[in-house]
């Protein structure tokens, strides 16, 4: 018998659960909504046992994002490498391709550009051109090291997972060589890259990269839902055996995805670095590549609301900043408000989905 | 070249590859039952922290390790509900955990002391009983693995879940079995990391060993004697870029950074069967569905 | 000999339409191989299924050995030694036969060094005359032997009842004799043994007894072999009167030749001829197994051909490239509607563009506007356009993906088992919609199961058995030869 039937659910707590898979729009909201509302409710008791007044504390916090423009343009900055990093992502777990290389793809696209702009024979060139001559490098490279895990992939079915992983080491490693000899900026005592100087993103401190981050939302938003790619990567996600029937070979369609998820890493790699750092430094991954991942899982993997995950994650980390300078909060409280949006948004995001 | 392979470093390799060796060894019974613990790095921090708050609570670092192994079961326990019983995606599951334990241990360790005043230092153990401690560890998963039933239906479900169910076993019990088993051994890792000759606990103490752990699995291709024996090669790797980061020799010391990840990328260019990657490893059964 | 087991009255619905047991009696007794024989569908594999554990009745009653059964799961049989062993192996394949008889059987707590394991199979196998390498992962085992493996592992457990689910159908003719006289040693040792199979050839050449079911119901209750012949048996399973209801015949078609197998061959299939003409259906008979998914998969152009070609008006058809397949107009309906032709988390709308839509798509409410037309057309019953899939009824289901195929006048219809598992309305609706497309002038070629089916719709019939096609039936149908066919197998 080839007929797939479909499991009959078999537990009272399924049947209870599949009235939330019925209502996927409004659990796609309601889920990421209370589990920040959870986390920010825990964070507010675990505030208050240290002797703070949450509701001032919070205060303070929303404070320091609305109540200043500093406030307002840090936020935009934390967010930018989220909102391109986590984009990718979106595009690639939609097609179930679960990557955890952006970290490194993010490195490998900042390097790539920053050699480009500071060191090498382009060095000269005029400062816009070095900048995207800049960016473009910088999207290769992060694609290129996407493409290798989806090479291994497909050519010797390595999972994708562990070795996106792996690679996140290997780039790590070039980064701290590069840093030291590589591009090394001869003048400086500490390793570093030179600065890219006139290479740099117009604007500052909030960079025109804030920008593209927000045109490509909605770039990416007309892919996924107006294009027959965006519907490729649907099926992949869905059924890669319906896509090898109906359309393309599911290898074809998880190559580009993977490519796509690496530009987008790299491509923040080097924003970064041309709007923010200036030049690159041994301390310069700071795990965007893996908070993008929960960006983009906290987004519903789609374009819009990834925008807003990453900004109220950039919020929370702003504000926080701002608020422990006036109450005395344990620093590590806004990792762990953070950590439990995360843990919330997982638990109520399997729960929901218990019935699919 | 000859300040590289002293006796000096062979003791920092193994000084290095200890924690890492004993996190490996568990995740290799979670994966080889067929469950992907991406949640190793944040097991092995909570485990960290039990160890060293049980030391201080106790006084003797064995109750340390014993409070690491508990605190890795329980974690174990969590991730086996979301992984194997809630069937959440185990990729998403186990980054969030990692993510959720590098925030909640540092904030409970600053709950316990404040800024300004030291963490006491714990009495630690000698890096010898510690590896006793690895080499037990090693034979207990090997003999289980191999030599025992529960350890062939163990394998069996990493490999052909629908067969085991078949034959009347409970899959998902099986795996949540190996998942708190080996999120024990990554607990007692983290434990044995700060009990020995670290003697103290920091923030993000484990500094991404478990994730090396994870890659040494692979290069281990599953087998806890190889393990063991990647996790010294691992840690030669690293006690020689540390060495060579002291010395002025035109050798990149970085090499040595990348160098177990690149040859664990060569050595999964073997068809993915043949380096005995579990067949279901990652993918969450569900009868009727195979 | 005393009654191994006995069922009364089993009945078992899945879903609307016809049930799949209607009021089943069966009795098994020890010291005999029992055929049971019937068609597809015909509920043979259920009803043995629900011997063996892996199923509940709706209705009725299973005796073992003197005792009614109450617990409906593999484990209780097991221990009652009721043993089956299904069609698709449940064997762990990277572990060696050893290894799988040790987790199937496991005497302590620790497992055997490996020359015990492997004087464990030789024990058995030699016992029971089933060969088996015992230090080779089964991954490396031939198919026979693999077989051979499933059936010492149930021995291994005491099976007093052994259950075979076409056991032959993955065997050379060797192999096949072998195992039929391995077959009559266990039950000569005081067992039970079950064949199910739709062979004549094995029937005759080795059981005592015979069931035959059609449609659910018993047509023949445990005759002995020797009080029939294959013409009987054959009249038996497919029926001696062909069914009313079916859509009126059509004209002769007379078109050019549009598909054409020249000689083709992959895997189970033999090298192949046919042709079918403009406007014609062809009817592709055969329980499942004989070669009917790899002819699909060529049809389809999911897998080229090992040997020989396959064209459409001249061209040859398109291999692994599914736009340029639908842009010649070829429509594939896929046998297994779940796995090939839907994707379930998707809308309605969505389904309907696979494979068809420009690089650029319009909004959602667009779309689901235009999907709208199409879905009322088919009467495709769903809360509205932009719906999952997944929330379809078995027919709603194919008549989207009907919907999908047969618009834009296809050239050529592959319609794989296209009314299995629907209600006799869809069904009709079904048939009648892919009889439009011939009367349009496609080429149909409809694998089926329903003799009823095909015998109303097609206008020549070729049947599949053991890898090879017959040469092509023509109306008025004779149902006798047809079932002899069907049942032909491996023998002449």
């Amino acid at each position: 018998m080839t007929i797939t039937e479909q499991p009959t659910p078999d537990r009272p707590v399924d049947r209870l659960l599949s009235g939330a898979a019925e209502r996927p729009g409004l659990a796609r909201i309601a889920v990421p909504a209370l589990a920040v509302l959870g986390a920010l409710v825990i964070g507010g008791v675990l505030m208050g046992i240290e002797g703070v007044a949450p509701l001032s504390a919070y205060g303070e916090v929303v404070r320091g994002v609305f109540g200043r423009t500093r406030g307002l343009i840090d936020t935009a900055i934390i967010a930018t490498p989220l909102v391109l990093i986590g984009l990718g992502i979106t595009i690639a777990y939609r097609a179930r391709v679960f990557t955890i290389g952006a970290e490194g793809q993010y490195i490998a696209g900042a390097l790539a550009g920053t050699a480009l702009a500071t060191a090498g024979p382009l060095a000269g060139l005029p400062g816009p051109v070095l900048l995207i001559a800049g960016l473009v490098v910088a999207v290769l490279a992060g694609s290129g090291l996407a493409g290798l895990t989806a090479w291994l992939q497909s050519r010797f079915g390595a999972s994708v997972v562990i070795t996106s992983l792996l690679l996140n080491y290997v780039a790590a490693a070039a980064l701290a060589w590069a840093v030291r000899v590589g591009i090394r900026d001869p003048g400086s005592f500490t390793p570093q890259s030179r600065d890219v100087g006139a290479a740099a993103l117009p604007g500052t401190p909030l960079h025109l990269g804030f920008l593209v981050a927000l045109v490509a939302v909605p770039v990416v938003a007309i892919v996924l839902r107006r294009t027959r790619f965006g519907l490729r990567v649907d099926v992949l996600g869905a059924n890669p055996e319906v896509l090898a029937v109906t359309e393309v070979r599911p290898a074809i369609t998880r190559m580009i995805v993977l490519l796509v998820a690496g530009g987008f890493a790299g491509l923040a790699g080097f924003v970064e670095v041309a709007g923010v750092t200036g030049r690159m430094t041994p301390a310069f991954a700071t795990g965007y590549g893996f908070t993008a991942i929960i960006v983009a899982l906290l987004g519903g993997l789609r374009p819009l609301g990834v925008l807003i995950a990453a900004l109220v994650l950039a919020g929370i980390t702003v504000g926080f900043d701002e608020a422990e300078r006036a109450f005395v909060i344990p620093s590590a409280t806004v990792g762990v408000i953070q950590a439990l949006i995360v843990v919330f948004f997982v638990a109520g995001d399997a729960l929901s989905r218990r019935e699919r | 070249m000859d300040t590289l392979f002293t006796l000096a470093t062979l003791a920092a390799a193994i000084r290095l590859a200890i924690p890492v060796a004993m996190a490996a060894l568990g995740e290799v019974l979670t994966e080889r039952s067929g469950v992907l613990n991406l949640g190793l790095e944040g097991t092995m921090l909570f485990g960290a922290l039990a160890g060293y708050l049980g030391t201080v609570a106790t006084g003797t670092p064995w109750l340390g390790l014993g409070s690491g192994l508990a605190a890795g079961a329980a974690c174990g326990l969590v991730l086996a509900l979301f992984m194997v019983v809630v069937r959440a995606d185990q990729i998403v599951t186990g980054l969030a955990f990692t993510l959720f334990a590098v925030s909640a241990t540092t904030y409970l360790f600053e709950l316990n002391y404040t800024i300004g005043e030291p963490p006491p230092r714990i009495p630690s153990l000698d890096m010898i009983e510690l590896v006793v401690i690895v080499l037990v560890a090693l034979g207990a998963v090997w003999f289980l693995l191999a030599r025992t039933s529960v350890g062939l239906v163990l394998s069996a479900a990493g490999d052909a879940p629908g067969a085991v169910d078949a034959m009347g076993y409970r899959v998902a019990r099986v795996r949540s079995a190996a998942t708190v088993a080996g999120c024990a051994l990554g607990g007692l890792a983290g434990a044995m990391l700060v009990c020995g000759p670290l003697g103290l606990f920091v923030q993000n103490v484990t500094a991404g060993r478990g994730w090396v752990a994870l890659a040494l699995v692979v290069f281990a291709r599953w087998r806890p004697g190889y393990a063991v024996a990647g996790a010294l090669l691992f840690g030669l790797c690293d006690a020689a870029q540390l060495r060579l980061q002291g010395t002025a020799t035109a050798i990149p010391y970085e090499i040595f950074l990348a160098l177990p990840y690149l040859v664990t990328l060569v050595a999964l260019m073997v068809r993915a069967r043949r380096t005995g990657t579990p067949a279901a490893l990652a993918v969450p059964f569900v009868r009727g569905r195979s | 000999m005393t009654e191994a087991a006995v069922l009364t009255g089993i009945r078992r619905r899945f879903g609307a339409g016809h049930p799949a047991l209607d009021g089943v009696d069966l009795e098994l007794a020890t010291g005999e191989v029992h055929a049971l024989l019937g068609e597809n569908g015909a509920g043979k594999t259920t009803l043995m299924r629900i011997l063996a554990g892996l199923d509940r009745p709706d209705d009725g009653e299973v005796v073992v050995a003197g005792e009614p059964v109450t617990a409906f799961t593999p484990r209780a049989q097991r221990a009652r030694g009721v043993a089956m062993v299904q069609q698709h192996f449940t064997l762990v394949p990277t572990l060696t036969a050893g290894e799988n008889l040790a987790l199937a059987g496991p005497r302590g707590r620790l497992r055997p060094g490996a020359r015990q394991l492997q004087r464990r199979v030789d024990e058995l196998a030699g016992r029971f005359g089933l060969p088996v390498r015992a230090d080779a992962p089964v991954a490396e085992l031939s198919v026979g032997e693999q077989q051979r493996l499933e059936i010492l592992r149930a021995l291994d457990a005491d099976a007093r009842l052994l259950i075979l689910d076409e056991p032959t159908a993955v065997l050379v003719d060797d192999e096949a004799q072998a195992l039929l006289d391995v077959c009559r040693e266990l039950a000569a040792d005081g067992r039970a043994v079950v064949i199910i199979t739709h062979r004549l050839g094995e029937v005759f050449a080795g059981c005592d007894r015979v069931t035959v079911l059609r449609r659910g119901a018993v047509v023949c209750a445990g005759e002995p072999v020797a009080d029939h012949d294959r013409a009987s048996l054959a009249a038996l399973m497919v029926g001696t009167t062909n069914g009313a209801g079916a859509p009126a015949r059509r004209t002769q078609p007379d078109g050019p030749v549009r598909l054409r197998v020249t000689g083709a061959a992959l895997r189970r299939l033999q090298p192949l001829d046919l042709e079918v003409g403009a406007g014609e259906v062809l009817g592709v008979a055969g329980v499942d197994g004989n070669g009917q998914a790899e002819l699909e998969a060529l049809l389809a152009g999911s897998a080229a051909p090992e040997r020989g070609t396959v064209t459409v008006d001249g061209a040859p058809l398109p291999v692994g490239r599914p736009r340029e397949r639908i842009a010649r107009r070829i429509a594939y309906v896929p046998s297994d509607r779940y796995r090939h032709a839907l994707a379930r988390p998707l809308s309605l709308a969505d389904n309907l563009e696979l494979g068809r839509g420009a690089t650029w798509r319009p909004g959602k409410a667009r779309r689901e506007q235009a999907a709208a037309p199409a879905l009322d057309a088919w009467d495709v019953r769903a809360t509205g356009p932009g719906t999952p899939a997944a929330a379809l009824s078995g027919g709603n289901a194919q008549k989207l993906v009907l919907a999908r195929e047969l618009a834009g006048n296809p050239l050529l219809v592959v319609a794989a088992q296209p009314t299995r598992g629907l209600d006799p309305e869809a069904a009709r609706i079904i048939t009648r919609r892919i009889l439009d497309a011939a009367a349009a002038g496609a080429a149909v070629v409809w694998f089926g199961a329903e003799l009823d089916e095909l015998f109303a719709i097609a206008d020549r019939l070729v049947v599949l058995a053991g890898g090879r096609a017959t040469e092509p039936f023509t109306p008025p149908y004779d149902r006798h030869a047809v079932g002899i066919a069907m049942a032909g197998g491996h023998d002449s």
